[in-house]
């Protein structure tokens, strides 16, 4: 299944199927020049965005084997495409089910995939659209037992009146 | 060369070289500026394929690359200088030595091959001095006292005319004192026509009233023409550089100044006709066999990786496919002779690509020679610069090893390497004292056992003394005062971090600068570190480490509904132990071993899976956190199961590992986990079970350790 979702991929575009736009960003008509791509998704319900270009695929998770003491927010490794994945998991909350979360694959020598509750679709961004966090550094609320950590991320968009965070990869894979 | 394995390595090897000599010969004069960076480059180059080519017993080479060697460090020091035609002519010696090193591996060099390029480097080295008092000129026929009355001049010209080939004569002549004068100006004039008088010095007189002359003339004639010109003037004429070859190049190489073959030089400049007529139709078969010598292609590690990932897909896939097609098979009501075909060669696809899986974790396996002749290179230096003397002995340089650990292996072993002759190896009068040799022995072997490969490193030195490191594990807070060790636990102690950085112990006891690294190293590759002393004797470092990062031999266990793989190398044995045989109580639980007793620890309590980051059923997790590890052990022994538990080995110490099932041992590839497996401690990788289940290959050892340093 995965080595022909990768052929599509090939083409610069992860093969996502048909994801719904659920957003009512107005910006989604393509040919732009400049434009940002992002997939959008949420974790915990709330709102998240990695860069398309920063992503590999999507697949259903499969099982997750926990690791020994693994760095924040890495939870376990899950095997996909013949790779072995770092599974991260942003809400941190491992007691959640994982059976029917969707893993993004995320480029780069790392091997991660981030779990999405749910993904929302790909939009398209002006830059100037994307704002930098100020602080570079954004507690999430609505942490569990293990306490608040910091979202690795260092720009967000506003979709109405919600913050979306967009996820820094090379922050993650530095956490 | 018998061996061929270590051929295609010495290929590979020294046909990166050759490249990197050849494209520093093309860059020489084209990037001003870069010339001295550049010949330096050049002569390490040529300096590591003399290293190479003594290695493989190629000895023409060898000289010929030591030739070369002495050529460019006269360059480099600025003895010769590096002009248009100094580099055409290195370029033409690069070329010249690629294309003998690949006749010399095929067996197809021609002596002569060897001679006309010994030509070439020679003519370089005598060409154009950069200044004249480092020319030095070795004329046997001429005494010392006659040497230093030559002016700087004329032994430049000299070596200008050996360069060119000619001969250089002696010629002894008396004139009547009378008719000196006119006597002399026309055999000088006689001599400039048939060739060069380079210098007049005084002869032997013989009487009041005659003047003796001793002239030296080069000339292209040969000596019986010369005595002929000379006829009607009388004297004598000998030949000062002699015609034979095999005389010069019998000398040692340390008294040479200049190459041997210095009397017999062609310049590219002054070649006379016949001799350019020669070499012009020789030289194809010298120079132009520039194809590459290896037949084989470099590629990246992560290439090798990205194919066996997709080996295994196929293999997933395949396997797929089959178990489907029986089951249509079933469905169509198809008999029981299609099944078993079907069945046939689903099995032998899958040993076929088990198969694939395996050539491409062996194209990863390189042999540890590359390591091993730096390592003895880096120990003469060292002892040299110390002042003292070693041999290095050196036996399984063929063991192949995965790339990835040879690379990551090599500095723990340099670092042994450097604490054995730095303190390790007494010096050269306290051996005497102790009824050694002055010379120190050091020994690296490797050889493999099972799936390890075992890495050795042994000095004849003084050997540790336990009572020093006792000292230091006290000072540095490792050791009780009222501790008692056994020989063994002792010496690791000098794997504790901070226990080597006084001086005072090296002068005395003498080992472990920074061995915590070295330990955490291999540690880090799944292996282990031994120390063996024996006091005044030596000292012996063996480095356990697995041979193949990828494959290996391991044992599945199982903890709650995960899998963990152990490789087989760090499990001591295995057993179940009985309820009433646990010992102790929370926290410090023990069993009784061969005699031992030695700490039980449960596997789960090691990978923190007590805790709220347990992926599991909510429900057992919950369950599995609240009762104390003691009790679950009761627990399970009330249900009157015997505890499987395993018994491995962490800083030297055996402990008790008590897992929940053993499943069974199998060979198994190991996965990386990418660029961030470092951060995930106590895990060397994962690996693919069936149902697209994953269990992450743990290693105890560390594992352990990084507990105990938590409780």
């Amino acid at each position: 299944m995965s080595k022909g979702k990768k052929a599509k991929g090939v083409q610069g575009k992860p093969a996502w199927g048909a994801i719904p736009m659920h957003l009512d960003e107005p910006e989604t008509s393509k040919g732009k020049a400049n434009q940002v791509s992002v997939l959008t998704f949420t974790v915990n319900d709330e709102l998240m965005a990695l860069r398309v270009e920063h992503t590999e695929g999507v697949v259903d998770c499969p099982r997750i084997s926990p690791l020994p003491s693994p760095p924040d927010p890495i939870i376990g490794v899950a095997s996909v495409r013949g790779r072995m994945t770092l599974v991260c998991d942003l809400s941190l909350n491992a007691a959640r089910k994982a059976a029917k979360r969707r893993l993004i694959l995320i480029k780069g020598e790392a091997q991660l995939g981030l779990l999405a509750d749910r993904l929302e679709g790909v939009i398209a961004l002006s830059p100037k659209k994307i704002r930098p966090v100020s602080s570079g550094k954004q507690p999430v609320k609505d942490r569990n037992s293990k306490g608040e950590f910091d979202l690795p991320t260092a720009s967000f968009f506003k979709s109405g009146n919600l913050r979306v965070h967009i996820i820094d990869v090379e922050r993650l894979a530095d956490m | 060369m018998e061996d061929k394995a270590l051929l295609s390595e010495y290929l590979s090897e020294t046909e990166q070289l050759l490249d990197s000599l050849l494209s520093d010969l093309d860059s020489l004069g084209a990037q001003p500026g870069q010339e001295v960076y550049l010949i330096n480059r050049i002569f390490r180059t040529v300096h590591s394929l003399k290293g190479l080519s003594g290695m493989m017993g190629l000895g023409e080479v060898k000289s010929l690359a030591h030739e070369f060697e002495n050529l460019l460090d006269r360059v480099r020091l600025g003895h010769c200088l590096l002009d248009r035609k100094t580099t055409a002519a290195l370029r033409e010696a690069g070329a010249g030595l690629a294309s003998l090193v690949g006749n010399a591996v095929r067996g197809s060099a021609d002596p002569e091959d060897f001679d006309r390029l010994r030509e070439v480097i020679t003519t370089i080295a005598a060409r154009a001095p950069a200044s004249g008092e480092n020319a030095e000129v070795e004329l046997p026929g001429l005494s010392s006292r006659e040497r230093a009355l030559l002016t700087k001049y004329e032994r430049r010209r000299i070596i200008e005319n050996l360069a060119a080939d000619r001969k250089l004569y002696a010629i002894n002549v008396r004139f009547e004192a009378a008719a000196l004068d006119a006597g002399y100006r026309a055999l000088a004039a006689e001599l400039n026509e048939n060739g060069e008088l380079i210098a007049t010095l005084p002869g032997e007189a013989t009487g009041p009233d005659r003047v003796a002359f001793k002239l030296i003339e080069a000339s292209l004639l040969k000596a019986s023409e010369i005595r002929r010109i000379l006829k009607p003037f009388g004297g004598r004429v000998s030949q000062l550089n002699p015609p034979s070859r095999r005389k010069a190049e019998s000398r040692s190489e340390d008294e040479m100044q200049l190459p041997p073959t210095a009397y017999r030089l062609l310049s590219a400049s002054q070649t006379p006709p016949h001799e350019e007529k020669k070499s012009s139709a020789k030289s194809p078969s010298v120079f132009e066999s520039l194809r590459p010598l290896s037949p084989s292609v470099r590629v990246e590690l992560s290439q090798i990786d990205d194919l066996s990932g997709l080996a295994h897909e196929l293999a997933i896939e395949t396997q797929k496919l089959s178990s489907m097609a029986d089951r249509f098979l079933d469905a169509a009501g198809l008999g029981a002779r299609e099944r078993f075909d079907l069945r046939l060669s689903g099995r032998k696809i899958k040993r076929e690509f088990l198969e694939l899986e395996e050539r491409l974790v062996e194209l990863r396996m390189v042999s540890l020679t590359q390591t091993f002749t730096r390592a003895s290179r880096l120990a003469e230096r060292l002892a040299g610069d110390l002042g003292k003397a070693v041999s290095v002995e050196i036996a399984g340089r063929e063991t192949q090893l995965d790339k990835v650990i040879v690379d990551r292996i090599s500095d723990p072993i340099y670092h042994v390497l450097r604490n054995a002759i730095d303190h390790g190896l007494e010096s050269p009068a306290e051996r005497r004292r102790a009824g050694k040799s002055a010379r120190g022995r050091v020994k690296l072997e490797a050889g493999l056992e099972g799936a390890r490969a075992i890495i050795a490193i042994s000095d004849d030195g003084r050997g540790i003394d336990p009572l020093d490191v006792r000292r230091r594990a006290r000072e540095i807070g490792a050791l009780a005062s009222d501790e008692e060790l056994s020989q063994e636990e002792t010496l690791r102690l000098i794997f504790r971090p901070g226990f080597s950085t006084a001086e005072q112990v090296s002068s005395v006891s003498g080992r472990g600068v920074g061995l915590d690294t070295v330990e955490r190293a291999v540690h880090e590759l799944g292996g282990e570190i031994l120390v063996f002393s024996d006091e005044g004797k030596g000292t012996r470092f063996e480095l356990v480490v697995p041979t193949t990062l990828v494959m290996i031999s391991a044992f599945i266990v199982r903890v709650g509904e995960w899998r963990y793989a152990i490789n087989v190398g760090q499990i001591v044995e295995l057993l179940y132990v009985a309820p009433n045989d646990i010992l102790g109580r929370d926290g410090k639980r023990s069993i009784r071993w061969r005699g031992y007793t030695i700490p039980l620890v449960e596997l789960r309590y090691l990978l923190a899976l007590g805790g709220a980051r347990v992926l599991g059923r909510p429900g057992e997790t919950e369950h599995a956190a609240s009762i104390p590890p003691r009790a679950r052990l009761r627990e399970m022994a009330s249900a009157r199961q015997r505890v499987p538990v395993l018994i491995t080995r962490a800083a030297g110490l055996h402990v008790a590992v008590a897992v929940e099932r053993f499943d069974e041992q199998r060979e198994i590839i190991v996965k990386s986990l990418g660029s961030l497996a470092r951060k995930i401690k106590g895990v060397t990788g994962a690996v693919d079970l069936e149902g697209g289940d994953v269990a992450p290959v743990l290693d105890l050892s560390s594992l352990l350790i990084l507990r105990s340093l938590r409780m």
